[in-house]
């Protein structure tokens, strides 16, 4: 092994010796002769472009040891400089990728994705490590970096000639080193050693179970981020409970407010989510982006970060096949279209942003699409900053790269032509070394010559690149030439010159003597020899240089939001409104009125009455024949949400957030407001005893994740007993996670609201030290997982448990009645009718399906008559659909307690609207048709609980979110935007195939309960398998 | 070591055993009567010709005997004054796989598919569980026949019709088996997030499938000509079933939801010109015009359908039976699965209110599944010499602020309606009033 790495070594130096412009390494020993080349090299006549927007003409660039020494400006080389002609040429600065792998050590294969394998738990704890095997944070890249000539040449053909690079593996993945292309040694290529922090959502080749989810990396990026700064703090301190560990990740992280962060976010909602939080620990975060920043551009604008943008375009869907379009959705049609914008839209947004190769599997694409980028409205001076000084600021090497000034590297890019135009890149120098990708003056013999060849006067005529062709003609006489082949400065072939009275085959070779003029001879068999001579006009100079301007998109397709086919253009205005002669369900105690009118002002029910005169401004609706409910709630929902619904690895993730993970995209938003819904909880899983935190949001279609949360809901939380915590339909090998019994639910939901009493404890007794002895005392670690339960136990976070049989019904309340803390809501509870009085007593309330069982062991004794039982029962009851389809239709789904128990209409009304406002403490606000509470409603053509009713319009504090005049419009428009599109793929050629394939969005499954995925290990799970059987069946729940 | 591992199987065995649902109900099948019925005064839904309001039906032996006003009674008649009520024919529930499987988790109660792409060997009521606690559920909402279907990948095996009021498989079996299901193979792209393929490894596997079907139906139109022939004498499971459909008294039933397949169904049955159904059907109202012109009729089973694509209005799948019956196609209305099948009803509800006729409407789970199972000679409508399978409700049966089903007879025998969610209510009810 030694003597392998001694040759390897002695083969470096040789080969770095044949270099004019090496330079000595300056702590290796000299081995065999002190090599002193001369070192000195100067690039006369060229175009600089220094910096973006500064071009000096006919100057001389000076570059000594991979150091550029000077910029002349007189076009005169130093004495003793190598020098290189540079007429007509343009030189750029080198490009620097700052979101590359380049250079560093590679990850380890991950294990097999799925639930093949038994789960892994818990971290392996080696050097301080983190306890979570996706915090890398500790590692230092640059110590693994070297050279790889293999893979440095796909960014050198591009013009880079430095990264900053780590490891893409994990959450926090270490930090990043800033390293040169050049094929050297370690210790030079390192231009500085220690940047910026990457991290990502995806906890990569981590095969631990936790996260699993988005939000799950989500909390786990907060959690990681609060303990570096507890760590910190905690330095040199007591802490109550022992000496302060020793941890490598917390402790690297200590400085991330002066490093910074790159993120990789796989599209422009994560880039939002990934800004928020960090910006709760005051980072601002650089960002690598998707292509699809322009779909929410404002709102990157606002969450102030930095962007990297790859250039990766989508090819064109396939739509050869007749119908192919049938699977393609306009928007990924409208994407196709505009990925070639998006950098201009970001630039034009004045976001800072640097572009990258990161993302483009055919990397020759990059100038192609750079070019595009430019067509598309993104100036070439934008262009050229994002390769050149943003990302040196970036990579923190702006002191020594990024620009062509005396003292920076001598990385530069040596173009023909304007590169952002149709130029061509012909040489990139790496620290003062060329990397030869075209000769710069490359001889052309091609075109016509007079040709005197002994006593005979021809014309040649030469033709061809490469593969080159041609002829002699003498009059009327022409002889074909073969094994045309030409050098640099020389070009040879034969012809057979018989009808030019030479017999035989003679060997031509000619020599340029000028441009113009050449010599040479011809040979024949017998080694006769001819002389020969040619002239030829002086060739065409080259164009003058073109120059590409930004240039002004235009657009079949729309931008709505969001940008899919029924997204909007613009938000919908608030209306003052007087609704007349309608059916109006209160829901609350005024009953059902006919012919009453309501007002609404400011987004709000103003009054209910009847024969009301119309104030001045309002707009009427005459809604006479038509029903007026409020908007329907549901207690239960699983749209709209990003990346996971279960973080479904650990038994208790208090922590975790659906509000940090809300989709703004999800067309279902849209859908169950053409059914009358206008108020979603949505709830994390059931994969656990204590789930994630819940989050309401009003269907405000068409605004961001924030615009949709329905702020003034108090905090929620999800809970679950039995089947799906037990993990009893997870396979075999999910048979290690305490509980598998119901006995150990109960248990273990004590256990955690015991330690969460001790916890607040804690804090209570830090609080209380005196300021000396807070000093010496480390302040309690905060763990969000434990906060959050803190918040149950003191009513600041209501519990929305996941539940069917009475056993574990019971079970609970009888540990929530022992840790006195209460139980909110009950969903699902399908055995509720069992335990109401029990229920009752406890002062929960319960939200049912109204039918739904059958699909499973604790199901089996369900009923439709569980809503009637319960609410005899004085229990505060709704009706839930945990589906996208049912929460279409909630009030049939109410009807149906009219049909099995002859429940009263307007309280069957009320399970869909008052009673699940009531439970999640909103009903101050919604819920009925109430002066002072939002104008949330429904306006329908029927009985609203009929199967023969449908929402006609839907409104949301004086807002209209659904019309169905408007939706009718609005599909027409759809059909005609995508035949525009399709047609706009079919003609565009084989232009529309280069690019990504699969460069689309992945589409987000439907959610359920017990949908536990790992969506960074792949969707491998039971109730997928479920799925693939029952994709025809209205989607149902549990 | 060996001691461990008897006692884990033996653990794993009887907690499987305790996990095994109760498989029976204590519904007694209805008992023939004696005597005539007359149900007087109803509002009757004939299906066949029109609404008949204030007007009496007469069952006599299983049979409607009478349909009329002051009809002439025989002695010993029964007399049920119906007015204000509603009489419908019981509703057939098409593509169910009830009695099939009791609990979707639970692995013992399931016998929806067997193993293998060519099962057509495989009979659906070979399977059928009368003692389901299921059943009574889905008769309670005027459900009185069901098409009970194995499921499958490509050739699933055949259907049959079952009453829901038997003692066993045998005795519930109304008509089977019907019709050999299809389940075509996917046409365009799978989108959905868990589908890992490339394009190109699906389109490949679209068209791999599509061969080993047409070689299925080669291999099985070859045996049939054989065994005619008295030149193939060895015996075939799996082509002997399919032989009814060269000798014309089975059915081709095909799932196919997708525009494309649909089209590829009828350009595959041009050349060997079956007895065919779609089933699904979910694009159907695409190719509208090309059904009715070819008189390929439609299962619809989508009531409630999702859209399935994002661009596809809200109501696509609601709308669709109303789109088939503009264009003239013929079709049957359908709630495929077991436990939610009882919703039927109110799915056909909702197309009403998408804008499908009443009538239309109610034909579309009688008289049309009627014809598509091969009895509408006996039963699908309200018509004399037909059996006397009704269904009475206090209101609209497709509404359930309407619907309310007082009495059921299936063949003139009285159907208990009762099932273990109303024993359930009324056991807690009991509790809650003590």
């Amino acid at each position: 092994m030694k003597r392998n790495i001694t040759v390897l070594s002695a083969t470096a130096v040789f080969a770095a010796s044949v270099s004019m412009l090496s330079w000595a390494d300056q702590t290796t020993p000299v081995r065999g002769l002190h090599e002193r080349d001369p070192q000195l090299v100067a690039l006369t006549n060229a175009t600089l472009i220094t910096e973006p927007g500064q071009r000096v003409e006919n100057a001389t660039l000076v570059i000594e040891r991979g150091i550029i020494r000077s910029i002349e400006r007189n076009n005169r080389a130093p004495a003793g400089a190598r020098v290189i002609d540079a007429t007509g040429y343009t030189i750029y600065p080198g490009f620097i990728d700052p979101y590359s792998n380049y250079g560093v050590a590679k990850p380890e294969q991950g294990g097999p994705r799925g639930r093949s394998q038994a789960p892994v738990y818990s971290n392996e704890r080696e050097g301080g490590n983190a306890s979570n095997a996706a915090i890398h944070a500790e590692k230092n890249w640059y110590e693994t970096a070297a050279a790889q000539s293999g893979d440095a040449k796909r960014y050198i053909e591009q013009g880079f000639t430095s990264v900053q690079s780590a490891r893409f593996d994990g959450i926090f993945r270490g930090r990043a080193t800033t390293l040169s292309l050049a094929d050297r040694l370690p210790n030079d290529i390192i231009y500085r050693p220690q940047t910026a922090h990457f991290a990502s959502f995806d906890k990569g080749s981590s095969t631990q179970q936790y996260p699993s989810s988005l939000m799950g990396s989500i909390a786990l990026i907060r959690q990681t981020l609060s303990d570096a700064n507890w760590y910190k703090e905690a330095q040199g301190l007591s802490t109550s409970n022992g000496a302060l560990e020793f941890n490598a990740a917390l402790s690297a992280l200590s400085n991330i407010a002066s490093t910074g962060v790159v993120f990789d976010a796989s599209d422009e909602l994560n880039a939002l989510r990934a800004a928020r939080v960090f910006a709760e620990f005051s980072l601002p975060i650089t960002v690598v982006g998707s292509g699809f920043e322009y779909a929410r551009i404002n709102e990157l604008k606002a969450a102030n970060m930095k962007l990297i943008l790859p250039l990766n375009y989508p090819a064109a869907p396939e739509l050869n096949e007749q119908f192919a379009e049938l699977d393609v959705s306009l928007a990924d049609l409208r994407h196709w279209e505009r990925a070639p914008g998006n950098a201009a839209v970001v630039a034009n947004a004045d976001i800072p942003f640097a572009l990258t190769l990161h993302g483009l599997s055919k990397t020759s694409d990059f100038w192609p699409n750079v070019r595009k980028a430019i067509d598309h409205g993104l100036s070439p001076q934008r262009a050229l900053a994002a390769l050149t000084t943003v990302p040196a600021e970036m990579a923190g090497i702006a002191d020594q790269a990024g620009r062509l000034a005396a003292g920076y590297r001598a990385d530069f890019v040596v173009s023909r032509g304007d590169l952002f135009d149709q130029g061509e890149i012909v040489s990139v120098w790496l620290q003062g070394e060329e990397n030869e990708l075209k000769p710069m003056n490359p001889a052309d013999f091609s075109g016509e010559y007079a040709l005197t060849l002994g006593d005979k006067e021809l014309t040649l005529t030469l033709s061809g690149n490469g593969r080159m062709q041609g002829k002699l003609v003498a009059g009327e006489t022409e002889v074909n030439l073969r094994a045309v082949s030409a050098d640099n400065d020389s070009v040879s072939f034969m012809a057979d010159l018989g009808a030019l009275d030479l017999p035989g085959t003679y060997r031509f070779a000619m020599q340029h003597e000028s441009l113009t003029s050449f010599s040479g001879r011809a040979v024949s068999a017998n080694g006769s020899a001819i002389a020969l001579s040619a002239t030829r006009d002086e060739p065409e100079a080259a164009a003058a240089e073109t120059q590409r301007n930004a240039g002004t998109p235009e657009y079949v397709g729309r931008l709505t939001w969001p940008n899919v086919g029924f997204g909007v253009s613009e938000q919908p205005t608030q209306a003052n409104l007087h609704i007349r002669n309608a059916t109006v369900w209160t829901a609350d105690d005024q009953g059902i009125l006919e012919n009453a009118d309501i007002l609404v002002r400011n987004g709000r029910i103003q009054r209910v009455g009847q024969n009301l005169s119309t104030p001045r401004g309002y707009e009427v609706i005459d809604a006479t024949g038509m029903h007026i409910t409020p908007g329907l709630i549901d207690e239960h929902s699983h749209i709209a949400i990003s990346q996971g619904v279960n973080e479904g690895s650990e038994a208790v993730t208090a922590e975790v957030r659906i509000g940090d993970v809300v989709n703004p995209d999800d067309i279902h938003i849209y859908r169950s407001l053409a059914g009358g819904a206008t108020v979603a909880h949505l709830l994390h899983g059931s994969a656990n005893p204590i789930g994630g935190q819940g989050q309401a949001i009003k269907l405000r279609w068409g605004q961001g994740s924030e615009g949709l949360k329905f702020a003034e809901t108090p905090a929620t939380i999800k809970m679950a007993l039995g089947e799906n915590v037990k993990q009893s339909n997870w396979g075999d090998l999910y048979r290690v996670r305490y509980p598998q019994t119901r006995m150990g639910v109960a248990a273990l939901i004590r256990d955690y609201f015991q330690a969460a009493r001790e916890y607040e404890q804690a804090q209570r007794d830090y609080a209380r030290l005196s300021r000396s002895e807070r000093r010496r005392t480390a302040p309690p670690r905060r763990d969000y997982r434990l906060d959050t339960l803190v918040q149950i136990l003191n009513s600041e976070r209501y519990t929305h448990v996941h539940s069917y049989v009475a056993s574990e019904v019971l079970a609970l309340l009888d540990v929530a009645d022992e840790l006195g803390f209460k139980i909110h809501t009950f969903t699902h509870i399908l055995e509720g009718y069992k335990v109401a009085n029990e229920i009752a007593a406890h002062g929960a309330g319960a939200s049912s399906f109204a039918d739904w069982w059958g699909f499973k062991f604790e199901v089996y004794d369900a009923i439709p008559y569980n809503a009637c039982i319960l609410k005899d029962a004085g229990v505060l009851t709704s009706l839930n659909s945990d589906s996208n389809d049912l929460q279409r239709r909630l009030n049939t789904e109410a009807a149906k307690s009219v049909r099995y128990c002859g429940m009263d209409e307007h309280e069957a009304l009320k399970l869909v609207t008052l009673y699940p406002a009531q439970q999640l403490e909103i009903a101050d606000y919604v819920g009925s048709i109430t002066a002072g509470k939002h104008a949330d409603f429904v306006i329908w053509n029927n009985h609203p609980l009929s199967a023969y009713a449908r929402p006609q319009q839907t409104w949301i504090e004086g807002r209209k979110y659904f019309d169905r005049e408007v939706d009718a419009a609005q599909r027409e428009r759809i059909a005609e935007e995508r035949a525009q599109l399709v047609e706009a793929v079919l003609s565009a050629g084989s232009e529309a195939n280069r690019g990504e394939r699969g460069g689309y969005r992945a589409t987000q499954p439907t959610w359920h309960c017990e949908t536990t995925q790992d969506v960074w290990r792949g969707f491998e799970t039971f109730e997928a398998l479920h799925q693939h059987d029952h994709s025809q069946h209205s989607e149902g729940a549990h | 070591m060996k001691r461990l591992i008897s006692f884990a199987l033996t653990l794993a065995v009887s907690s499987s055993l305790a996990m095994a649902p109760a498989h029976s109900h204590d519904m007694v099948p209805g008992k023939a009567s004696e005597g005539a019925v007359l149900l007087q005064g109803a509002t009757l839904h004939t299906v066949t010709q029109g609404v008949l309001t204030e007007q009496d039906l007469l069952m006599e032996n299983g049979k409607i005997t009478a349909i009329g006003e002051n009809l002439t009674l025989p002695e010993h008649v029964q007399i049920i004054n119906l007015a204000g009520k509603h009489v419908y024919p019981g509703l057939i529930a098409l593509d169910t796989t009830l009695g099939l499987i009791e609990l979707e988790a639970i692995r013992a109660s399931n016998d929806l598919a067997e193993v293998g792409n060519i099962t057509p060997e495989v009979m659906g009521h070979h399977a059928f569980n009368a003692d389901s606690e299921v059943i009574p559920t889905v008769r309670y909402m005027g459900i009185t026949h069901a098409e009970v279907v194995p499921q499958g990948n490509l050739v699933q095996g055949r259907s049959s019709l079952m009453q829901l009021d038997g003692w066993h498989w045998q005795d519930a079996l109304e008509q089977g088996p019907v019709a050999l299901h299809v389940s075509w193979p996917r046409a365009g792209l799978n989108t959905a997030w868990w589908e890992r393929r490339t394009p190109e490894q699906q389109r490949k596997a679209n068209a791999e499938a599509i061969t080993q079907l047409h070689e299925v139906i080669r291999t099985a139109q070859t045996y049939h000509s054989a065994r005619v022939a008295g030149t193939q004498t060895l015996v075939d499971q799996r082509w002997e079933a399919m032989r009814g459909l060269f000798e014309g008294n089975l059915k081709l039933f095909v799932h196919a939801n997708d525009r494309r397949q649909i089209e590829q169904v009828l350009e595959f049955n041009r050349e060997f010109g079956f007895d065919i159904t779609i089933v699904g059907g979910r694009d159907s109202w695409m190719v509208a015009d090309l059904l009715a012109e070819q008189e390929v009729p439609v299962v619809f089973g989508a009531l409630f359908g999702l859209p399935s694509r994002e661009d596809e209005g809200y109501d696509v799948a609601f709308s669709t039976p109303a789109k088939l019956h503009e264009a003239g196609v013929e079709f049957a209305l359908a709630y495929p699965g077991f436990w939610d099948t009882r919703n039927l009803a109110f799915g056909v509800g909702n197309a009403v209110a998408s804008g499908l006729d009443y009538q239309a409407a109610l034909a579309a789970i009688t008289i049309v599944p009627a014809k598509l199972m091969g009895v509408d000679d006996r039963m699908g409508s309200l018509e004399v010499g037909k059996q006397a399978t009704l269904v009475v409700s206090g209101g609209d049966i497709l509404d359930p602020l309407g619907q309310d089903i007082e009495y059921m007879y299936i063949d003139g025998r009285p159907v208990d309606l009762n099932n273990r969610h109303r024993q359930l209510y009324e056991k807690y009810s009991e509790r809650l009033s003590r």
